[in-house]
């Protein structure tokens, strides 16, 4: 343990201490900078550490629902209720789309944002409508052709066909399968959920999944005032957090209340139907039997729940 | 307690070293800080602002970060083609350098991590990814695995790393039976890093342009050109300013290994071209985005084909040998295949991969200015990382730092000498 | 450990079989991760109890009341009273302002009854009140008849456990027009960095 042998001596040494006290500095100004830019959030110490919903026990989710809705009326200033209603027994929802009648009005796009709360700007649709050349449906459907951005003054347009797109809910899904932390998976009445207070932002599922049908919030969502719909469910329509994906949940505050969604009923035509897929009785059993349906991309194997089908004659 | 004292004092000897030296070093040192600074910026806006900062969108998802993060990841595993020849096959040149391979794996595996950390959109809940505590999606999200074996990798050579150099530092012989072992575990770490992370990629049937069994052997190939490319021009700037003598030998060897490496590469994308192109589908429009652009964009195509340009007047650099064992010309060789893969592989993977989206809408992505300010801050992180590190490694090496207890054998406290792990063994020093 | 020591050679090589056991290991490491994740085709399964739940409603189908009549004409008597009927198929110019009649070779008479003018009547001449006009409709679209009541044809809203509530015919489908109007369609997506883009500079403000 000789001088010699250490590096430099003591002299020399405490100069470089000097220095590094200086590097010191730097740094803790860098720090400074960055913990202005940390002011932007509100820390929440409570929302911070919230386990995965389903670790949740039933009092842990009522807590989660009442600071939630504590947070959210303040913000909106009016008052909203969150739930989390369970699946019902013996149901697997599925959801039938006319191609033969969509004329492409996207009143569906929009029922959907006032029911789902979906950030206007940026902007968010969970549902996108794409626009065909009927000549081209002789090649079968190819996404490529389609183009979401048609504006003309009347809709159908001539030759045209409308193909509304949103999440399929498939059986195998892709996005399930990737998601790192697990924040989103396959529900027992069939509804591919999101737990939007653990999703960490990732976006592997956005590149997992086959029909474009998985938002990201960019920036800041933006919902206003006086449009937000305060009946909201947690896996569903409640507002989300900057940097989370968010997708179609089929409606989930509605359907486990036994509701038709929020597009059906907006959709002027009837090209939407919706059910239980395991009711002999209802109306996605009768048009699986009796009409030509067909799912997208079919040779992926992920099984979606949304048929489409070919309703006239 | 001794032990500890003197772990202490490595650590406090190493502060020392890195603070003190010469002008070109404190310039580097200012230039690396500017760019952290810029990048810490650029953060600090996405940080507030959210990824929006970007030019991702839904369309195109993944670009920059990911592209980088792609790229790096084969930067780290590369570190095990030399580690393959110096320890495996006994190759004596090698040796010397395998160390400073070592330590730029451990810094790009740094920047890798990093670059996952400013690309997702909540890092402050990365937590929610550790076992226990949060909710790991294994073993069928293969984020999951690349997180394990990205931390694997670092753990083990950050180990074997400190382990040399520590035992250098006190002047001791490493116990090769006991590092050896571990050493050899990091080649098929090495491997496997970049290979999930490519099976990250194919598993995804939703992008048929990633979907596709090559693109592992695909992404190994083109690690084994960029690696030890950007190791050959790292070891001639510290040839000429650390007091490290690396053999011509050496290097020449490594510029033949990269012949092999960038021939099997161009090989694998003629495959793949040819799979593309062969019979079109409607899968080959990416890579008609790829070559040709769509839409009237063709940012990515012109990027794609000076891309080939770069590899293969770097290949044609590589393979001659009169090219080869002219040092400048190889070293222009290496900027080339750095370039050249970093294009193919990182931008040239994700963008087509993503264009046109899954609903065939093409979005021409380019990298916003926020997203290059965060890229330049982690490569800055990265760079002095490494720096750091070689300056800790070369000082021990040249006997400026040491802690040789009393009572060693004089045969290992041979002062100061070059990098050679060799002269630690069996006490016959060179 | 058994060091393999060459001639001359001062570093022990080590042995082989060292090598092929991390080889091994490495290659058995791909190997598990290759099986296991490919198997991986369903995601993680939600493993939340939740309670056991069935609605106590019936899914009922329920026709909703028919739209009210336009009172500028209804009831149609306080007009066709004690007239002689004009059974002659004919254009209207004039009369009834009504703005299109495009139903295939029909007219007036076919559905309207001559006699009692608040009635209308079937191909069989029973008469049939407005509020079931769409016997009428499925006289000829009788393929639409079992759809409508199946749900799979026509608009339904309220529950898809509970009252279905389909509508009659004439409610969105005009009878003497019945083909759909052209709508003007709701504003397309902003595209990707379109108008949204500006929010960062907005944010600044």
């Amino acid at each position: 343990m000789s001088d010699e042998n250490r590096s430099g001596t003591r002299g020399a040494r405490g100069a470089s201490r000097r220095q590094f006290l200086s590097a010191c500095g730097l740094g803790v100004g860098a720090l400074t900078g960055l913990t202005g830019a940390a002011e932007a959030f509100e820390f929440d110490l409570e929302e911070f550490f919230q386990k995965h919903f389903r670790e949740l026990s039933d009092d842990e989710v009522a807590e989660v629902l009442e600071r939630l809705e504590r947070k959210y009326s303040k913000q909106y200033g009016k008052e909203v209720t969150i739930d989390a209603t369970g699946p019902i027994d013996g149901v697997v929802y599925g959801y039938g789309l006319d191609i033969s009648r969509c004329i492409g009005c996207r009143r569906c796009v929009y029922g959907c944002v006032d029911e789902n709360n979906q950030s206007r700007d940026p902007q968010i649709h969970w549902i996108r409508v794409l626009e065909f050349e009927r000549e081209s449906a002789i090649r079968g459907i190819d996404l490529e052709e389609g183009n979401p951005y048609y504006n003309h003054e009347a809709v159908p347009a001539e030759d045209k066909f409308y193909v509304p797109i949103a999440c399929q809910h498939c059986e195998d899904s892709p996005c399930t399968n990737v998601c790192p932390t697990g924040a989103t998976w396959s529900e027992p009445d069939g509804i591919v959920v999101i737990d939007y207070d653990w999703c960490i932002g990732c976006r592997y599922c956005m590149a997992a999944c086959p029909y474009g049908a998985r938002h990201f919030n960019w920036g800041e969502p933006n919902v206003p005032a006086d449009e937000l719909n305060p009946d909201m469910h947690l896996l569903g329509n409640r507002p989300r957090p900057r940097g989370v994906v968010e997708k179609c949940s089929f409606c989930i505050q509605r359907v486990r209340d036994g509701r038709y969604p929020a597009c059906l009923e907006a959709c002027p035509v009837g090209a939407r139907k919706f059910g239980n897929l395991l009711d002999p009785n209802g109306e996605m059993r009768f048009l699986l039997e009796n009409k030509r349906t067909f799912v997208l991309k079919a040779e992926l194997h992920t099984r979606p729940k949304f048929f489409y089908f070919y309703g006239r004659g | 307690m001794h032990k500890l004292a003197r772990f202490w004092r490595f650590v406090t000897g190493s502060l020392d070293v890195v603070i003190r030296g010469e002008r070109s070093y404190y310039l580097w040192i200012a230039l690396l800080a500017v760019v952290i600074a810029a990048g810490l910026f650029g953060y600090a806006r996405q940080m507030q602002l959210g990824l929006i900062t970007s030019h991702m969108r839904d369309q195109v998802s993944w670009g920059f970060y990911i592209g980088n993060f792609t790229f790096l990841v084969g930067v780290a595993a590369a570190a095990v083609v030399l580690v393959i020849p110096a320890y495996v096959y006994e190759w004596g040149p090698i040796k010397e350098v395998v160390l400073i391979g070592e330590l730029m794996a451990i810094a790009a595996v740094v920047m890798c991590m990093l670059f996952v950390t400013v690309d997702v959109g909540r890092p402050q809940m990365l937590w929610h990814l550790l076992p226990v505590s949060g909710n790991p999606n294994f073993p069928y999200s293969l984020l999951i695995w690349d997180i394990l074996v990205l931390n694997s990798y670092f753990a083990v050579n950050y180990f074997i790393v400190t382990y040399l150099l520590y035992k250098s530092y006190t002047g001791q012989p490493y116990n090769s039976g006991f590092i050896m072992p571990v050493i050899f575990l990091s080649i098929p770490l090495a491997v496997l890093i970049h290979t999930v992370t490519a099976f990250l990629f194919m598993g995804l049937v939703a992008r048929p342009f990633w979907h596709t069994a090559i693109l592992a052997p695909r992404f190994l190939a083109s690690a084994f050109c960029s690696g030890p490319a950007l190791l050959l021009l790292i070891f001639q700037i510290l040839r000429r300013v650390g007091r490290i003598s690396i053999s011509d030998a050496a290097l020449r060897k490594i510029g033949e290994l990269l012949a092999y490496a960038m021939a099997v590469n161009l090989f694998f994308l003629g495959c793949e071209v040819f799979a593309e192109f062969y019979f079109p589908t409607g899968h080959t429009i990416h890579g008609e985005f790829q070559w040709f652009g769509i839409g009237g964009r063709f940012d990515v195509a012109i990027y794609t084909w000076i891309a080939l340009a770069c590899n293969s007047v770097a290949f044609v650099l590589f393979v001659v040998p009169n090219f080869r064992n002219d040092l400048r010309l190889l070293s222009i060789g290496c900027v080339l295949a750095v370039g050249g893969i970093f294009v193919e592989k990182g931008l040239g993977l994700l963008i087509p991969g993503m264009t046109p989206d899954a609903l065939g809408e093409v979005y021409a992505y380019n990298p916003s200015l926020n997203e290059v300010l965060v890229g330049a801050g982690v490569w800055g992180v990265g760079a002095l990382t490494f720096t750091l590190m070689v300056k800790v490694a070369m000082a021990i090496n040249v006997g400026e730092l040491r802690d040789v207890p009393p009572g060693t054998s004089p045969a290992y406290d041979t002062g100061v000498r070059s990098l050679k792990l060799s002269d630690q063994q069996g006490g016959s020093g060179r | 450990m058994p060091v393999d020591r060459e001639e001359g050679e001062g570093t022990p090589r080590p042995p082989s079989y060292q090598m092929a056991t991390w080889a091994l290991l490495g290659g058995v490491l791909v190997l598990v991760l290759v099986l296991v994740s490919a198997r991986g085709r369903h995601g993680p399964d939600t493993t939340r109890d939740y309670p056991s739940r069935s609605l106590p409603a019936e899914p009922v189908p329920v026709l909703l009341p028919p739209p009210e009549m336009d009172p500028g004409y209804w009831p149609c008597s306080d007009c066709h009273e004690g007239e002689k009927t004009n059974f002659e198929v004919r254009k209207f110019e004039e009369e009834h302002d009504v703005m299109e009649f495009k139903h295939g070779t029909l007219w007036c008479l076919d559905c309207h009854d001559a006699e009692q003018r608040d009635t209308l009547h079937l191909a069989n001449s029973d008469r049939i009140p407005f509020s079931e006009s769409w016997r009428l409709c499925t006289q000829c679209h009788a393929l639409k008849l079992a759809e409508w009541r199946a749900g799979v044809h026509g608009k339904r809203t309220g529950y898809w456990w509970g009252p279905k509530e389909y509508r009659n015919c004439v409610e969105c489908h005009d009878p003497h027009g019945p083909r759909f109007k052209p709508l003007e369609p709701f504003p397309p997506p902003w595209p990707p960095r379109g108008p949204g883009s500006t929010l960062v500079e907005a944010a600044h403000e």
